[in-house]
């Protein structure tokens, strides 16, 4: 048990030294600093700026191997600092990125935590329904509709909303963001509106499975023998036994709650994490995405490690691999 | 090499992988009765399936008309070719008008644009018609990096165990540990733009997903039966591969193929808004058509026939995967997607 | 299953109730004085001697002040005292250097911020002395700022020895390097052409004398940018990105009649009234700067920029600038309809809803507002690389006809129609209009379309129909950008297929930006389409574009073409540091003549910008450079409230249409539930 356990954790670990390394490789050795450099400075930088700027990212110091101070490498300033969590400033304006992304998860989470937190009993009471009236009208038209709304690409969605509830309608501000209480709500309400009708049909499509590979099982068609109804056996049986496969959906979802929705806050004009990362992909700023990167997986890694944990703890049956 | 030869090259190379796969499909009746059935569950969506590739290939096979004395400059397909040679507008026109958008000047070809043009006067069913390609594209090049690499490393690890299990594991789960979309998005940031490279980050992305669902079942089909008693009997471990557990995993490699296509053409969507998709992708008009909505009065042609465009496909591609998963498949990856 | 519909439902009305409004902004402010404004890029630095950019300027032009401004409606733009008390005339010296005396205005102070407590235990404020606009200009010499125009300000005498020395300093000595700021720089040693002088009180210095080595009349433009705004020594010092501080790129500390109250630039920046400002401190010295004109352009009454109610009066008159940031055009031209920005640029898209012919709508007229337009002074062209082997200076005559065929084949009309809606001028010659030198009538006869022409030049060329002998096969040339976007795609695919009816195969290479910028430096590039917008008024910010010495690939000069012509540096020089008379409009001539024939350049196009302003907001007039307006700005609060609410009335119809529509579909299937469970 113990055993399964520190094996669980050490692997996770091995992970994320997989992912830095990574990282480290197309970054560091596949792109040339110099790029960034230009970019940050503006074309009239003389050289000096461009090697003062190197030297202060840290860009110029030997990447894998320097024979004067083994410590003093790039490859070892990338460990040390992603896993210090010291992720030193942006290279596209010098701004420290731990301020970043401390200004950033605020915004970021009141847009997920609201999709997330709607989106799950919406997805999994549409799921039940649908499912509890398998084979008939409703089955049919609901797995046809959640077909058509995953068929349907994000940015169409987000348009279409924007143009309809934002410029027809006007119902809710077309974009913008503002934390006073009194204010956020309605800059929330679009964008989860649409994140909640973008993310729906494919959940429901899966919980529906999900639920149907469990109402198929032995123990269900025994209770169902024993004259229990349909809702009884969907309440008290299927509901509970399809819970470990909607928890894995749902830890998966977990990283991008914090690591924000990229389209959705470019779109609204939501200060978020995610619209960081558009920024730092559209300015060249490595050093951000880098780090938006390494924290989207170092929270996927520690969601399933927990995961996994969880589930041994709860029933010592079960090994995930 | 110039564009239009390797997109001959390409075009041929599926339709010989299609013969092929055809001719090898007559021979098994599991195959025969199972892709019938399909066809038989959903017959619109297959019908829609295969115009879309029809569309795809047209568009693929180009050359040049050598004309003397005067220079073509430009490669046409055979898309290109069922439209007039001068399909042109100044700019803008409603579907089947007779004359311009703005400023009511009359038209070159009045009446004769379906879906209207674009901005430069492009038409728009030419465009939307030509995102078919790009689609194909996506989807083909991805898989056909993708799928080989994920076979060849799914059953290395699936069948061989320990250290290289091990080794492929790690390497599957760093890869399925970052956010897909950044992970694409660095790749191509790195190693340039272009609709190689854009398929070549796609296949580092999605092989991981093939790689998974091959090692699985490969672990499954070692420890079965016949596979234990071709090993007694003294058939070489390649051979018992190559006989015994590939032809078993193909249909999976078939199912998850379908399903991951929607998944990468939806993805392209998402990279053109980013600036790093392929030129003259759905994505692109849409991107591209976002600011019309603005316009007053609007313009809507053009979105709305990316958008269709796109849906159609990824709709038919759905259905089709669906059943195919069904027919083909009624346990294994339920669960999956 | 009931209980969760209960709270459903619950939830619906209360987001309803809560989140159904459109508005931007809380209630609270509805009647504020206040400016809203919307900003399309984040400032990337707030560093006056850094910050190159319109959208730092835009800010940093409001908070921190010149030595030199502009009156605010005259045109031609005419330079007025800013911080200085009048605008300094140029005196030669007899060895060829000029010396200009700026004496600043006595009792000006630099927003209150803790940053003063550097200077002494407890201060919070400090009044501007000329050694503050020495500081400015020390730093613009100091690599580790970085300051882009260290090339132009080179011109004072002794200032690029003291960046010198400075990093010699600095490098020789790290106790040296980790001195404070202002004693590196006295360290430093004195920089020869900054003498300023102790008047009537020891500490107190308000005589600036600033010598150049030679005569360049265009330097009191330069003291009209953020470039030269005078910055404390404490907030550099302070702001250095450590322990918590902000660094002096993000933090303002200037005497300008604004100061930031908010800086989160990538949602919003907040302006609010500096009431340390010396404007509103001392408006009994009415200060052409710190006071509304009473004079402008004519016409300018009629649009009632001269309106009684503001001139002569004190500025600034609002209390509070709310910016906000938007990155996409169509949500700042929807707010803009809606009321919730004063002003707009009108984006290319809404363009014919708001302006067709140059004129307003008649349904947004009659919702009051207006419609401005104004040349920017600038100059978007196809440059061609003129070390490239095939269409540049190698060639000869070959390319020199390549190049006139090519030109030819150009419609400006028709590209400014198809991409910015006619708003925007056919382009002759480098030089916009509103700048001496610059001809109305002037035509440039490679600059309109004649493809009968262009096909013989092109035959004279030796590519006849485009086919290049070498290869039997068009002749293959290559556009490089680095710019990706769909919508640069479409621009350039205009221009390609305008010179594929030459018959010339030209292939868009879109890289990264980076890669593009590193084609350029290695003078590997062939086509490319650049533009530039003025720092100042003078034809020379647009002629020395074209000069030898600035050539790129060479000289890392902005010269991207690398033209060289030593016919064109010869006048090129003539012209430079003349005054505007009859012989400097000679030589520009003489110039233009030869661009004509050389064809290093396509021009283009000079961009028009049309902004809408709402009936509330008065005295906006539109500027082609980037100067601080939001002092002259002033709004009418309850009119604006007023129009708001009337606007902005949601539709509420399909709301319960989709309820409605959703019990229909429901109440089948909960019928059947009840049915099944008796």
């Amino acid at each position: 048990m113990l055993g399964y356990l520190l094996r669980r954790t050490a692997w996770g670990a091995a992970t994320v030294l997989g992912v830095l390394l990574f990282l480290f490789a197309l970054f560091f050795l596949y792109a040339t600093p110099q790029d960034v450099a230009r970019r940050a400075l503006g074309e009239k930088a003389p050289p000096e700026a461009i090697a003062q700027w190197l030297v202060n990212h840290g860009y110029d110091k030997p990447a894998v191997w320097n024979p004067a101070d083994p410590l003093d490498t790039r490859l070892a300033e990338h460990l040390r600092r992603m896993l210090l969590f010291d992720f030193g400033r942006s290279d596209a304006d010098d701004v420290p990125i731990a301020q970043r992304l401390r200004d950033g998860v605020g915004p970021s989470l009141s847009v997920t935590l609201p999709l997330f937190t709607l989106g799950l009993p919406l997805a999994l009471s549409l799921a039940l329904l649908v499912a509890f009236f398998r084979e008939t009208y409703i089955d049919r038209v609901g797995v046809v509709l959640c077909v058509l709304a995953m068929s349907v690409s994000v940015l169409v969605y987000i348009l279409g909303g924007q143009y309809l509830l934002g410029k027809l309608l006007r119902w809710f501000p077309i974009s913008g963001f503002d934390p006073a209480p009194s204010v956020l709500l309605r800059f929330v309400a679009l964008p989860v509106l649409v994140g909640l009708l973008a993310g729906v049909g494919a959940n429901v499509r899966f919980y529906r499975a999900v639920f149907l590979e469990e109402s198929g099982r032995d123990y269900v068609r025994t209770a169902r023998a024993k004259g229990a109804g349909d809702a009884r056996v969907m309440a008290r049986h299927v509901l509970p036994n399809a819970l470990i496969p909607v928890l894995t959906n749902v830890v998966v979802e977990i990283p991008f709650l914090f690591t924000g929705s990229i389209l959705l806050e470019s779109f609204f004009g939501i200060p978020g994490l995610g619209s960081i990362t558009v920024d730092a992909i559209q300015s060249n700023d490595f050093a951000t995405l880098r780090v938006m990167v390494y924290l989207g997986a170092l929270l996927f890694i520690a969601g399933q490690v927990l995961t996994d944990v969880a589930y041994t703890l709860v029933d010592p049956r079960v090994r995930l691999g | 090499m110039e564009g239009h030869v390797l997109g001959n090259a390409f075009a041929a190379a599926i339709v010989l992988l299609a013969a092929l796969a055809a001719w090898r499909l007559r021979a098994s009746a599991f195959w025969r009765e199972r892709l019938g059935e399909i066809a038989r569950r959903r017959p619109i969506a297959t019908v829609v399936v295969a115009l879309y590739l029809g569309v795809a290939l047209l568009d693929s096979v180009a050359w040049r008309d050598a004309q003397p004395g005067e220079a073509s400059v430009e490669a046409r397909s055979l898309l290109d070719r069922a439209f007039p040679a001068d399909f042109r507008e100044r700019s803008y026109s409603a579907p089947l008008a007779a004359v311009e958008f703005y400023g009511g000047a009359a038209l070159a070809h009045p009446g004769r644009h379906l879906l209207g043009t674009d901005i430069l006067g492009r038409d728009v069913l030419h465009l939307a018609l030509g995102g078919a390609r790009v689609a194909l594209l996506i989807g083909g090049l991805t898989s056909l990096i993708a799928i080989p690499l994920a076979i060849a490393l799914g059953l290395a690890a699936g069948y061989l165990g320990g250290r290289t299990d091990d080794l492929v594991f790690f390497l599957l789960s760093t890869l399925a540990s970052m956010p897909s979309i950044l992970l694409l998005v660095a790749l191509i940031m790195v190693i340039g733009r272009g609709p190689v490279q854009v398929c070549l980050a796609l296949a580092v992305t999605s092989w991981v997903n093939f790689c998974r669902v091959v090692r699985g079942e490969t672990l499954k089909l070692r420890e079965l039966d016949y596979v234990s008693a071709a090993r007694a009997l003294g058939v070489s471990e390649l051979r018992i591969v190559w006989r015994h557990v590939l032809p078993n995993l193909s249909h999976l490699v078939v199912i998850t193929f379908v399903l991951t296509f929607s998944q990468l053409v939806l993805s392209e969507a998402i990279l053109s808004w980013l600036g790093v998709g392929i030129d003259g992708s759905w994505g692109q008009m849409i991107d591209q058509a976002r600011d019309e909505l603005a316009r007053d009065p609007i313009i809507a042609w053009n979105l709305g026939a990316a958008s269709a465009a796109l849906f159609g496909l990824i709709l038919a591609v759905n259905l089709v995967g669906d059943a195919l998963r069904d027919v083909l498949d009624p346990h294994t990856l339920r669960e999956r997607t | 299953m009931r209980c969760a519909l209960r709270a459903a439902a619950l939830a619906a009305c209360v987001i309803a109730s809560l989140a159904c409004s459109n508005d931007p902004y809380p209630s609270a402010d509805a009647n504020a004085h206040v400016l809203y404004m919307p900003y399309p890029e984040a400032p990337k630095t707030l560093d006056p001697q850094v910050a190159y950019s319109v959208y730092d300027h835009e800010v940093l032009s409001n908070v921190y002040e010149t030595p030199l401004e502009y009156h605010y409606l005259k045109r031609p733009y005419e330079l007025i005292p800013g911080l200085v008390t009048a605008v300094p005339e140029p005196r030669a010296l007899g060895d060829g250097r000029v010396v200009y005396t700026f004496k600043l205005r006595r009792g000006v102070r630099f927003a209150s911020d803790p940053c003063f407590a550097l200077g002494g235990a407890g201060r919070t404020q400090r009044e501007l002395v000329a050694s503050d606009l020495v500081f400015a200009l020390q730093r613009i010499a100091d690599p580790k700022v970085g300051s882009p125009v260290l090339v132009t300000f080179s011109k004072i005498v002794g200032l690029a020895e003291f960046g010198k020395r400075l990093a010699t300093l600095r490098e020789d000595d790290p106790a040296f390097a980790a001195l404070r700021i202002d004693e590196q720089y006295r360290r430093a040693g004195p920089i020869e052409g900054l003498n300023w002088k102790v008047t009537d009180d020891l500490k107190v210095t308000d005589v600036l004398d600033v010598t150049l080595d030679a005569p360049y009349p265009q330097i009191l433009y330069w003291f009209a940018m953020p470039f030269t705004a005078p910055v404390p020594w404490e907030a550099v010092a302070w702001y250095d990105g450590e322990e918590g501080r902000d660094g002096f790129a993000e933090h303002a500390v200037g005497t300008g009649p604004f100061r930031i109250a908010r800086y989160q630039k990538r949602s919003r920046i907040v302006l609010e009234r500096n009431p340390d400002w010396y404007g509103a401190v001392h408006p009994e010295w009415r200060a052409p700067a710190a006071t509304y004109p009473s004079e402008g352009e004519a016409g300018d009454a009629g649009r009632g920029l001269l309106a009684p109610a503001a001139v002569g009066r004190a500025l600034p008159f609002v209390d509070r600038v709310e910016m906000r940031f938007e990155k996409e055009a169509i949500p700042v031209f929807t707010k803009f309809l809606q009321g919730y920005y004063d002003r707009s640029r009108i984006p290319k898209e809404s363009f014919d809803k708001a302006a067709s012919g140059g004129v307003l709508s008649p349904a947004m007229a009659a919702l009051g507002m207006r419609l401005e337009r104004t040349v920017t002074l600038g100059t978007y062209y196809i440059g061609f690389n003129m070390v490239d082997p095939v269409v540049g200076n190698a060639a000869g005559e070959r390319s020199r006809k390549l190049r006139q065929a090519m030109s030819l084949a150009i419609d400006a009309d028709e590209f400014l129609r198809v991409f910015l809606n006619g708003r925007g001028i056919p382009a002759n010659s480098p030089l916009p209009p509103g700048l001496f030198g610059y001809e109305e009538d002037y035509r440039n006869p490679f600059r309109s379309v004649d493809l009968e022409r262009a096909r013989s030049l092109l035959a004279a060329a030796g590519y006849a129909n485009g086919v290049d002998p070498g290869t039997g096969r068009a002749l293959r040339l290559s556009f490089d950008t680095g710019d990706t976007s769909v919508q640069a795609r479409l621009r350039y695919q205009f221009l390609v297929e305008s010179w594929r009816r030459l018959g010339l195969d030209v292939e868009i290479a879109a890289t990264s930006y980076n890669q593009f910028q590193d084609k350029v430096r290695r003078g590997a590039h062939q086509l490319y389409f650049w533009g530039w917008v003025a720092d100042y008024p003078d034809p020379e910010n647009f002629l020395f574009l074209l000069w030898g010495p600035m050539g790129q690939t060479r000289g890392g000069g902005p010269n991207s073409s690398n033209f060289a012509d030593p016919r064109y540096d010869a006048l090129f020089d003539a012209m430079k540091n003349r005054g505007n008379d009859a012989e400097r409009l000679a030589t520009i001539r003489a110039m233009r003549a030869l661009l004509e024939i050389e064809r290093p350049w396509i021009e283009l196009f000079h961009p028009e910008d049309y902004a809408l302003t709402q009936g509330w907001l008065h005295n906006a007039k539109a500027t082609g450079l980037t100067v601080p307006i939001w002092k002259y700005y002033d709004v009418d609060a309850a009119m604006r409230a007023e129009r708001r609410v009337a606007w902005n009335q949601p539709v509420r119809w399909p709301a319960f249409a989709i309820a409605g529509l959703g019990v229909v579909l429901l109440v089948p299937g909960v019928a059947t539930y009840l049915r099944e469970r008796h």
